[in-house]
């Protein structure tokens, strides 16, 4: 190569990096066109739905994420159908023929596995009969074996499932272990019984019994040592409307509707497709552009902007399950640590100081300010969605810093020199903590914060790491913070509010009384559910007054739903409640 | 050279070797707890407890040190506690080449760009292209890539709907043949790759046009001109070759720049790489992943480096290694 070559070959390596960068750009465009319009064929028959992490093990023992939950659901059978009562709150169970209360969704019950149930006179056992022409996915029929041999499974402690609770009423569990051989018996293929130590209500022995099974005739090789880390984990094999066909971790899983599957048919849309994008902004900008068709927990801010942007979306919300509240530690915690001992709290261990933080605070600020529509002030940590238990004459604390300041008064309480309340030469002052990164806990952080510097209290704010937080509550190390509860559709408040702090380990506050104890023992007793009533109207009655936290508010989850789907009816148990049902309407995504 | 290479190969084994036990006591000594997920109302008490004890961490510290050290010597770096015990290096051997591919096409256009621009503003200094360039520049250097990042999706997926703004391929691109497909994917890379490239081509036309003014004010190039040879000729030929010695060193050291930026452009754009594995892994308080995360980066890192200092005395004689 002669010397004056070099230079020109250089430019024309740059110029030949130029075209290839446009050559590159205008493909990038025609690809989009081509992409969008050959999606759009391919869109017609698979529903998209963004998440935010994705599913752990796609095995109903051991899966713990809801996603896990959600999939696992559509892809393995189920012994009974559930359903939420939204009337009464009530949960329901269905077998094929028969039902513990009266439908009101008017669901069939044909994804229901078990034919129909017996409980025992003395409630000490349950007697399910199956049906027989249900057959995993590899043709093998679906039998009480199957059960038999997953309760095991959940039982052992190597596996560790999340979900062994479940098993803490069958014989033997009053010793320690299950007696496996004693408490579930197979007589033949189409009978399972499930043997309890105790008389158990037959809606929590339905609720119990009803664990998911796995096909015992391909897991029974797997050491439970080896269970976690099994391959079968990656290919499940079920019996429900849909089944796996590939998934791609961390980016996307994507099920195809069942052809074989009776429980209770092959899934309507042919392909769901479950994407993963960790990022919330762009997981709204896939919703406004029709690239995916659900996105799960939108915030109350960005709805007016996204429907204006895409018609074609609407915003659906379910609730109440889930609310904030401001924890105030009951008692002195650093003493407690130290010596065992429990003592009140020097600010918050009056009940009437609570009462009076609570009413400084205004929730229906932070509820106009943020949540608008889709929240509600929240009185005790029963939600008024479960009719059956709620005491609707329990009346909010009025926003009234008035009688805080009155209250606080009484209780010794004076403002000091710099304006800030004292006692003692103790100052009312003191650091609210909240985890990072939740929107709507800051803004509510900020209202509290001045409203209760209103009335002379001094409230910091910090904001830690949520691994961190949580791991401070845990540990009792926090005086006050803010923080949230989801609830189970089961009432069952003894780990937040009982006495015993060694026991009830989500009791961060330290809240003691005997009566909510008494009151949860006699609730959990009542053989039938809704006897359970009194108990529960008393305990929201005292937990009003006691104010072991102050309760914020409810939230209504809010989802962003693209209009082409069609049939889907959102429940508090959860947002793909009936996915198996929807349908997808091509032409609804030709909306201007 | 090649002795140095070894001697230098043999060193980065304790350096690496440092990094990881560091890295070992500094997760498990930070607050969080990889069973936390498990301490929830509603799951026994007893789970976090057994979780606990399948992961070895109700061990005392310096075993699971001697634990970890003894398998780690035989390759076996465990399983993952967030991703389905999954072996790490699957984990891993999933998600870097999604990373190699970002952070190959970003190191190309960073520097080509970075290298034009640069020569064009020192070739014409002081004048409006120049200046024009250097506002530019530095705007674009200025501005936080996860911003940026945003600000693309904005305009380029959401308002103009060119390209997409999150994924590796569109839905159902695996029917669109293997041509078809390598589209899609570029298609998808452009908005990231851009993202991760302007940032730092800005800085390195920075680089290049300071040297090159240095370079093009010494005497050989004076002489080089007065000899009658084309400016092109001495700008390239001459100048450019000593100009771009310190932008070598750059390319070793940018290596680590473009994985850490390409962490949070993989959690924006939902791309499974090594970024979005670390991010997650440290959240999950995954131990073995974040130790065989840091060996990978830390192992890529050391070798960028070697690899500059190698490419540095090949482009410059003077240099013995």
């Amino acid at each position: 190569m002669k010397r004056a070559d070099i230079p020109q070959a250089k430019r024309r390596t740059g110029i030949a990096f130029f075209l290839a960068l446009g050559a590159t750009i205008l493909l990038g465009a025609c690809a989009g066109g081509a992409g969008k319009s050959s999606s759009g064929g391919a869109k017609d028959s698979t529903l998209v739905i963004a998440m935010l992490g994705d599913a752990d093990y796609l095995n109903p023992v051991i899966g713990s994420s809801v996603t896990s939950g959600n999939i696992s659901g559509l892809i393995y059978p189920g012994l009974l159908q559930s359903e939420f009562d939204t009337t009464t709150g009530l949960l329901n169970f269905m077998a094929l023929e028969k039902k513990l209360r009266p439908s009101s969704g008017g669901r069939k019950p044909d994804g229901a596995l078990a034919r129909t149930w017996i409980m025992s006179p003395d409630q000490r056992s349950i007697t399910y009969i199956l049906r027989s022409d249900v057959f995993w996915d590899d043709g093998k029929p679906v039998v009480s074996g199957d059960f038999k041999f997953t309760y095991r499974l959940y039982g052992n402690p190597v596996i560790a499932s999340p979900r062994q609770q479940y098993l803490a009423e069958l014989a033997g569990a009053e010793r320690g272990a299950v007696d496996f051989d004693r408490a579930i018996e197979t007589p033949d293929d189409t009978t399972l019984i499930f043997r309890f130590f105790k008389p158990v209500p037959e809606h929590l022995a339905l609720f119990h019994t009803s664990l998911t099974p796995l096909p015992a005739h391909i897991w029974k090789e797997v050491r439970p040592e080896d269970f976690r880390s099994s391959p079968l984990n990656q290919k499940p094999v079920g019996a429900g409307p849909y089944r796996l066909q590939t998934w791609a971790k961390q980016q996307e899983l994507v099920l195809a509707s069942n052809r074989k599957s009776n429980l209770p048919k092959p899934g309507n849309i042919p392909l769901v497709n479950w994407r993963i994008v960790p990022d919330y902004t762009v997981r709204l900008a896939q919703l406004q552009t029709n690239a995916v068709d659900i996105v799960e927990n939108i915030k109350p801010e960005d709805f007016g902007s996204l429907v204006k942007a895409n018609p074609a979306v609407e915003i659906k919300s379910v609730g109440l399950r889930v609310y904030d509240y401001v924890g105030w530690s009951n008692i002195d915690q650093e003493l407690y640590h130290k010596t065992g001992r429990i003592a009140p709290h020097q600010l918050f261990g009056s009940p009437v100081v609570r009462r009076a933080l609570t009413m400084a605070i205004d929730r229906e600020a932070i509820i106009d300010g943020y949540l608008k529509e889709y929240g509600t002030v929240c009185n005790t940590d029963i939600s008024p969605s479960l009719k059956w238990a709620y005491n609707s004459s329990v009346v909010a604390h009025p926003f009234d810093p008035v009688r805080a300041s009155k209250l606080l008064r009484q209780q010794g309480w004076l403002p000091g020199p710099d304006g800030i309340l004292q006692k003692n030469g103790r100052k009312f002052s003191f650091v609210l903590y909240t985890n990072a990164g939740n929107a709507r806990r800051n803004y509510a952080s900020v209202i509290i914060q001045q409203n209760l510097k209103a009335i002379g209290i001094d409230c910091r704010l910090d904001v830690q790491e949520s691994n961190v937080f949580f791991e401070n509550l845990q540990n009792r190390k926090l005086d006050a913070w803010m923080a949230g509860w989801s609830i189970g559709l089961e009432i069952d408040p003894l780990d937040v509010w009982g006495s015993d702090l060694k026991k009830s380990t989500f009791n961060f506050v330290g809240y003691r009384n005997p009566r909510i104890d008494e009151l949860c023992e006699l609730a959990k007793q009542k053989l039938v559910q809704t006897e359970a009533r009194p108990y529960w109207l008393e305990y929201q009655g005292i937990i009003h007054q006691d104010q072991p936290v102050t309760f914020l508010y409810w939230i209504r989850e809010t989802q962003g739903f693209n209009k082409r789907i069609q049939g889907e009816q959102l429940n508090i148990s959860g947002t793909f409640y009936n996915i198996d049902d929807w349908t997808l309407s091509p032409s609804a995504n030709l909306a201007p | 050279m090649l002795t140095y290479i070894f001697k230098r190969l043999l060193l980065s084994v304790p350096l690496i070797f440092g990094v990881l036990t560091l890295t070992f006591f500094i997760i498990r000594l930070a607050p969080g707890d990889p069973a936390a997920f498990f301490i929830q109302p509603g799951i026994s008490p007893n789970v976090a407890e057994q979780i606990r004890a399948q992961y070895g961490l109700n061990d005392p510290l310096p075993v699971q040190y001697v634990k970890w050290l003894g398998n780690v010597l035989h390759g076996d770096f465990g399983r993952s506690f967030s991703r389905a015990q999954q072996p790490v290096f699957e984990v891993i051997a999933e998600a870097l080449p999604v990373t190699m591919t970002i952070a190959g096409l970003t190191l190309i256009a960073n520097f080509t760009f970075g290298i034009i621009i640069g020569i064009v503003s020192a070739v014409r200094q002081n004048s409006f292209l120049d200046r024009f360039l250097t506002v530019t520049a530095l705007f674009f250097y200025s501005m936080p890539e996860f911003w940026f990042a945003l600000m693309m999706i904005i305009v380029f997926a959401l308002k103009l709907q060119i390209f997409p703004a999150s994924g590796l391929n569109e839905i159902g691109a695996e029917s669109f043949g293997p041509i078809g497909f390598f589209l899609d994917r570029i298609w998808h890379l452009v908005l990231p790759v851009t993202v991760l490239s302007i940032n730092g081509a800005a800085g390195i036309a920075r680089y290049v046009r300071g040297s090159m003014l240095e370079v093009i004010r010494q005497d050989y190039i004076r002489t080089a001109r007065a000899k009658g040879l084309p400016e092109n000729v001495v700008i390239f030929r001459h100048a450019l070759r000593n100009a771009l010695l310190p932008v070598i060193t750059l390319m070793g050291s940018s290596l680590p720049f473009i994985f850490s930026g390409a962490l949070f452009i993989e959690v924006i754009f939902a791309f499974p790489g090594m970024g979005r594995v670390t991010v997650e892994a440290i959240f999950a308080r995954d131990y073995p992943l974040i130790i065989a995360n840091t060996f990978i980066s830390g192992t890529l890192i050391v070798l960028g480096n070697l690899l500059a200092d190698v490419f540095y005395a090949v482009a410059d004689p003077r240099i013995r290694l």
